[in-house]
């Protein structure tokens, strides 16, 4: 019989699942929106990934099942829980190899994380209790912006200039964004502060965690087209693409972790 | 393992700085001294009727009042005790003994004492100006300060007996007191604990926060359950951790650390048992009150400190903890605005990253830890990153 393993990544914002076979390969994967319940997001990203999967009824048939993400202790049926760090790094590790460095922006922090050259983790700083540079501040800013976020995301790219947004707080960021926007500045200019601003901010926590060498981004926000490119301007850096979604990095990583240990 | 004897108790007392055996102790007409920081000796001021509370806010909310009248950019710590004391928690207190060694708590005292919170009548307050050396000429000046801003207050105010005789009473009981936490201690260092680190902390805590008399009776009989104590079979822990920093009195943070399943063998922290539950060396040969105080200067590992030979001492103590107690991590953690610990968390780990091969992280909190998810995941990955490298070297052999 088959043995398949599966990584499930609770997040605050979206929860993900990927599911490996025994050569480590994906066979099943699953990206959804985040419920008030953590239990009830990992039952959702877990029904969804296993049904991509011929011959796997639901998460108890799993050799081995490991969650991560900030709801990584509410996972059903996990016969363990790995940080979302640890998981991120092995993800990008057997992705790519050659990384050494990773900027995770996920919905409520900002990482930086230093990769080992065995996937584990060298070094790592976090951003603490604050939402400027995460998920939820391009979300709000998006909001304030009256567009979609991932029309948001790459308002930027057409900016020729960028104002500069002197507020990281998420809030007031959002108040300085809607005076910009009523003293009828260019939107795509104040979209460019905003990605500068947060590319500052995600500079800090690569550097402290001493990343160096070839750098990624994962976590959703690896999608924003304009933050990378902002954070490409700021590291002075060609941030290096991942062929597989980044926003499953830790899934990945936490199915890797539960393939080498169930196996 | 089963439950450690008085241990609900010991949760119980520690909700409240008011606690039942400091009311006890009060309703006896005892004196309460209420302090913050290892430059007041705690042992003097458990003379005769007077006791020890080292201050704590329990269960603190918002922190609002205190940043009107300080501000946001002072540490959790000092302003919860203000808080506290603006909702009237403190009026149990007589006396407060401060120390100008740090400013913020400073401020909290003048504070206190200008805007007149403590609803109490006998209410008094000292502050002591401790030295920033350990000289002879600093010693002389930490006993004359001692002396003007605690003891003779307490005696001239309280009637306390602040003799010879009374400092070594205190002096015989205070090292009762350590020896069950030199003890205790000593069990940190076998493979598979008998004692867990929420438990220590828990310990160490009623320890400082009731009257020493009191707590000392349930804290023998804890001692005398764990000598029979069996560690469970299975050893549950990952990594052994020293924890070094500043002021922690929120049991939260060893629950953290237990839920990643590392373990604290040594508690280097204000409300820790290093270096506040060592026992006092006493000789016939000099008076005890310089005695004390000599051993409180020496043994003071506060970053207030910045003379050399200070900070290599407290460098160096790290290091010897770590091997002593096999740990095989160091955890700086700082409470967020401690202007000290703010400085001693770049240099102490440059040093031991300098002169070791021992691991370390660093980890600013707020006063009140509970809900702290970023923690969590800050700590559990720093123990998946020494436990998962041994796991990928293993896996790189076979």
């Amino acid at each position: 019989m088959a043995k398949y393993f599966g990584g499930c990544d609770v997040g605050s914002t979206y929860g993900k699942c990927v599911i490996l076979d025994e050569t480590g390969k994906i066979v099943g994967d699953a990206t959804v929106r985040s419920k008030i319940n953590p239990v009830e997001t990992a039952n959702m990203a877990l029904s969804e990934a296993i049904s991509k999967v011929e011959g796997l009824n639901g998460p108890e048939e799993l050799t081995y099942l490991v969650g991560t993400g900030y709801g990584r202790n509410k996972v059903p049926f996990a016969d363990e829980n790995i940080s979302e760090i640890s998981c991120h790094a092995m993800g990008v590790h057997i992705t790519d190899p050659t990384i050494t460095g990773i900027i995770d922006i996920g919905g409520q922090d900002v990482k930086g994380i230093a990769v080992d050259s065995d996937g584990t983790v060298k070094n790592f700083a976090m951003n603490d209790k604050c939402a400027a540079g995460t998920g939820k501040f391009f979300e709000g800013m998006a909001r304030a912006f009256e567009l979609p976020l991932d029309e948001f995301c790459r308002l930027s790219l057409k900016a020729k200039n960028v104002i500069p947004i002197t507020a990281q707080c998420a809030v007031f960021a959002e108040s300085e964004v809607i005076s910009l926007v009523g003293e009828g500045k260019p939107r795509e200019e104040i979209a460019a502060g905003l990605q500068v601003s947060i590319a500052k901010r995600c500079f800090v926590m690569a550097k402290k965690a001493g990343t160096d060498g070839k750098i990624t981004l994962t976590g959703g926000c690896a999608k924003n087209e304009g933050l990378k490119k902002a954070i490409e301007q700021v590291l002075r850096i060609k941030v290096a693409e991942l062929p597989i979604d980044p926003q499953l990095m830790g899934a990945l990583g936490a199915a890797e972790y539960a393939r080498q240990l169930g196996m | 393992m089963k439950d450690l004897k008085h241990i609900h108790y010991y949760e119980e007392l520690l909700e409240d700085a008011n606690n039942s055996l400091v009311r006890h102790a009060r309703s006896e007409g005892n004196i309460a001294a209420g302090y913050t920081c290892y430059y007041v000796p705690e042992v003097l001021l458990n003379l005769d009727k007077a006791f020890s509370i080292r201050l704590r806010a329990p269960r603190t909310g918002s922190l609002d009042i205190s940043q009107y009248y300080m501000s946001s950019f002072i540490c959790g710590y000092s302003r919860a005790l203000f808080e506290r004391a603006f909702e009237g928690g403190y009026n149990f207190i007589d006396y407060w003994c401060s120390s100008e060694t740090c400013q913020q708590m400073n401020r909290v005292v003048e504070n206190v004492h200008e805007l007149k919170l403590i609803n109490n009548e006998k209410f008094g307050h000292g502050i002591i100006d401790a030295p920033l050396k350990v000289s002879e000429h600093g010693l002389k000046h930490y006993i004359t300060q001692i002396k003007a801003e605690i003891l003779e207050p307490l005696n001239k105010k309280y009637g306390v007996d602040i003799s010879d005789d009374s400092i070594r009473k205190a002096v015989k009981e205070h090292n009762e007191l350590c020896a069950i936490f030199e003890e205790i201690s000593e069990l940190r260092k076998d493979e598979n604990p008998r004692i867990t680190p929420r438990e220590m902390h828990i310990l160490s805590l009623v320890s400082y926060a009731c009257p020493t008399s009191l707590i000392l009776p349930y804290l023998k009989e804890t001692l005398e359950d764990l000598r029979e104590r069996k560690a469970d079979e299975t050893n549950r822990w990952r990594a052994r951790f020293v924890v070094v920093g500043s002021e922690l009195d929120d049991y939260t943070f060893s629950e953290i650390m237990e839920s990643c399943r590392a373990y604290v063998v040594a508690d280097r922290y204000c409300f820790g048992t290093i270096p506040g539950r060592t026992r006092i060396p006493l000789n016939d040969d000099a008076p005890a009150l310089e005695q004390v105080c000599r051993y409180y200067l020496d043994t003071n590992m506060c970053p207030r400190f910045m003379s050399q030979e200070k900070v290599m001492q407290r460098h160096e103590e790290i290091l010897k903890y770590a091997k002593d107690f096999k740990a095989d991590g160091i955890i700086y953690e700082q409470a967020k605005f401690c202007d000290f610990w703010g400085y001693e968390r770049l240099i102490g780990p440059a040093y031991i990253k300098d002169k070791s091969d021992i691991p370390v992280m660093t980890v600013d909190r707020e006063y009140v830890i509970s809900g702290s998810g970023q923690l969590m995941t800050r700590v559990q990955a720093f123990v998946e990153s020494l436990t998962l490298k041994k796991k990928q070297k293993e896996r790189g052999k076979k």
